[in-house]
């Protein structure tokens, strides 16, 4: 009877062993080890970011060690993976912190170690890691400010410098710094670009599509002859453009952010007008590029902005921008 | 193998001296050696110190919440709000120094403080409004959560005295503190569960409530008693996450309830209440903690992570399960 037990003891462990030993395939020893952690795979910008990462990963012929955590919420698993990663001694550290702040001992102690930390997606601030003692070598990202001015710039585009009207804009998570940057560049921009269309409300979304769509329902609720909506990430925008359509609301311009598959699938569909791509795979590989850069001992700008593109119908028919290639 | 037998703890040898009659499950130590076996055979860097360290660190927010969590359960009740109060307690410390500028044992104590208060009313709902204990602390879990971003203003707050930092951070002769403070809980808890009436009530009202009420034990007063713990210790574990990251962060400690569940079930604690043990608790987690470690020095995705932990609650439950259909009575 008590074999009954072990059986299944014996049994769960090998089973476990086995997948292990296929899932965590030992790689060759003689490169050099990157590590990068990153948010969440669970999301298509963070998938491209990835696959970017790794494709830098080859090109400069180190080995990976890539982890992420089973959501961006989970701040404090990413610092356990953090400093579990530590314990592998990679040569770099390339993160993806979930906040500004629940990396920075493991940071610290790779400091301690000599490891480089470099700062994917500009998550850490400046002002908080320097007042936490941790250098950065450097930080690469998309300029979110201008991601939003390029929203305007492209809305002020298609209804015309001197449009009058309403113009709804659905922020990213309360209190996050990358939505606020892009609401704020948008409104901005907007200012000048086209004056005479005012932004009537500026809502929190929360990154989510159905928040966003219900904030959409609502607005229109008020202001049925809404001219535009801008949302700090496509997944919103996604909510609101198909809130707006089975409102019967088709002349609306929906605007997103980042560039990811969903917003292209809707942009060829031709339901989403436009989204501010923000090219995470070319990031994720400029990233690995310039970390070997910093190991061979040059000297690399603090901060390294990579360039975004106005995804439109027009411009995916086109396939002319270079950069297209790096719109996964 | 563990034989918990139903008579009080007068006991015989200095195992049953020390370690009480409600032993742990054994099985979930069989389960922990295997794990750590075969991550040490996978990953070379596994077994060394300063991974074990940073295992047993990674588990002690966690498990700190499943030590309350086993006093909650032993009892037949349950604690959802105990992540949501890691959050909640986390950002009122960080508050106490941050914008009213008070010394850091303010900040020790508002977490405390904070946590032990919200546990309190979770034990006032359930007793005195007599709703369910999975309703009440469900409630809870909506409400801290909610105050934590509501005081926060959903920003984390950066910035806490360099004494409380020094609990999440620092390392006195080399072992992370929070590991101490871990261990420290564990013991004090362990005592109170096995040594004093205190946990022997918790775990005869888990039993059967009619009878512990017979035998003249304030089972309500006892309740709210267990939910105050149950929420201190969410306190400190807020108080542990606000250290280790230098900040009170209102989304701190998301779905860490399932976690402590998890860890205290398999530890051997008995959902239906009436048997709990402490040390399998910290067993519990430290299986738990193993796994992820392991799985992550193997870089292995995070999906896959949380079917492994998934399948060793399942695991555990099953050893368990034919235990009991040995004899085991319980």
């Amino acid at each position: 009877m008590r074999m009954g037990m072990l059986k299944i003891l014996v049994a769960g462990a090998s089973a476990l062993a086995l997948t292990l030993a296929v899932a965590g395939s030992a790689s060759a020893a003689d490169k050099p080890l990157y590590g990068a952690l990153m948010k969440t795979l669970a999301n298509p910008f963070w998938g491209a970011m990835e696959k970017g990462v790794d494709a830098g990963a080859q090109e400069v012929g180190v080995d990976l060690f890539m982890q992420a955590v089973e959501s961006d919420q989970a701040a404090e698993p990413q610092l356990n993976t953090c400093n579990t990663m530590l314990e592998k001694k990679p040569a770099v550290m390339i993160t993806a912190a979930i906040s500004s702040t629940n990396l920075l001992p493991c940071l610290k102690r790779a400091n301690e170690l000599k490891i480089p930390v470099v700062d994917l997606d500009g998550n850490l601030d400046p002002a908080i890691t320097k007042k936490a003692g941790v250098d950065v070598a450097f930080h690469i990202g998309s300029d979110n400010q201008a991601a939003g001015g390029k929203a305007a710039d492209y809305l002020a585009s298609v209804l015309g410098k001197d449009a009058k009207g309403s113009v709804l804009v659905i922020e990213g998570l309360s209190g996050n710094i990358t939505g606020a940057k892009r609401a704020h560049g948008f409104a901005d921009e907007l200012k000048t670009a086209a004056p005479g269309l005012a932004i009537v409300a500026s809502l929190p979304g929360d990154w989510d599509s159905l928040k966003a769509a219900n904030i959409t329902n609502d607005t229109l609720q008020r202001y049925p002859d809404l001219a535009a909506i801008f949302c700090a990430n496509d997944d919103m925008a996604l909510g609101a453009v198909e809130a707006a359509r089975s409102a019967g609301k088709d002349k609306l311009v929906v605007i997103g952010v980042d560039g990811n598959v969903n917003a292209v699938k809707s942009i060829n569909a031709g339901r989403l007008n436009a989204s501010v791509a923000q090219l995470p795979y070319l990031v994720g590989m400029q990233a690995v590029e310039t970390a070997k850069k910093v190991l061979a001992g040059e000297k690399v700008a603090e901060f390294t902005y990579v360039p975004t593109l106005v995804l439109t119908k027009a411009a995916l028919d086109a396939k002319s921008d270079p950069l297209l290639q790096y719109v996964k | 193998m563990s034989v918990v037998s139903s008579q009080p703890a007068r006991s015989r040898n200095w195992r049953e001296r020390v370690l009480g009659n409600a032993a742990f499950r054994f099985e979930s130590l069989l389960v922990l050696a295997t794990l750590t076996a075969v991550m040490a055979f996978l990953s070379p860097v596994f077994f060394s110190v300063s991974n074990l360290l940073n295992i047993v660190l990674s588990t002690s927010v966690f498990g700190v919440l499943a030590i309350g969590m086993t006093f909650v359960i032993c009892s037949a009740g349950i604690d959802l709000s105990v992540g949501s109060i890691v959050g909640f307690s986390g950002v009122v410390g960080a508050l106490t120094s941050a914008n009213l500028g008070l010394p850091w044992p303010a900040c020790i104590v508002g977490c405390l403080a904070a946590g032990a208060f919200a546990g309190w009313v979770n034990g006032f709902l359930v007793t005195r409004a007599e709703i369910p204990p999975f309703i009440a602390t469900l409630g809870m879990l909506g409400v801290a959560r909610g105050v934590a971003l509501v005081l926060s203003n959903g920003v984390s707050i950066y910035g806490l005295p360099p004494e409380v930092v020094y609990l999440g951070q620092g390392r006195p002769f080399g072992v992370p503190a929070p590991v101490i403070v871990l261990l420290g809980a564990a013991v004090v808890a362990h005592v109170l569960l096995i040594h004093t009436r205190f946990g022997v009530y918790a775990q005869v009202i888990g039993d059967n409530e009619a009878a512990a009420r017979a035998m003249g034990v304030r089972v309500e007063r006892h309740k709210v008693m267990l939910y105050a713990l149950s929420g201190l210790l969410a306190g400190l574990a807020g108080l542990l996450f606000a250290a280790r990251i230098n900040s009170g962060e209102p989304t701190a400690g998301l779905n860490y309830e399932l976690t402590a569940i998890t860890a205290t079930i398999i530890g051997g604690t008995n959902l239906f209440g009436g048997r709990g043990s402490v040390i399998g608790t910290i067993i519990g987690a430290l299986i738990m903690g193993v796994l992820q470690n392991g799985l992550n020095l193997l870089a292995v995705q995070p999906f896959y992570q949380q079917i492994a932990i998934g399948a060793v609650l399942i695991l555990a439950v099953w050893l368990d399960r034919i235990n009991s259909r040995e004899g085991w009575r319980r």
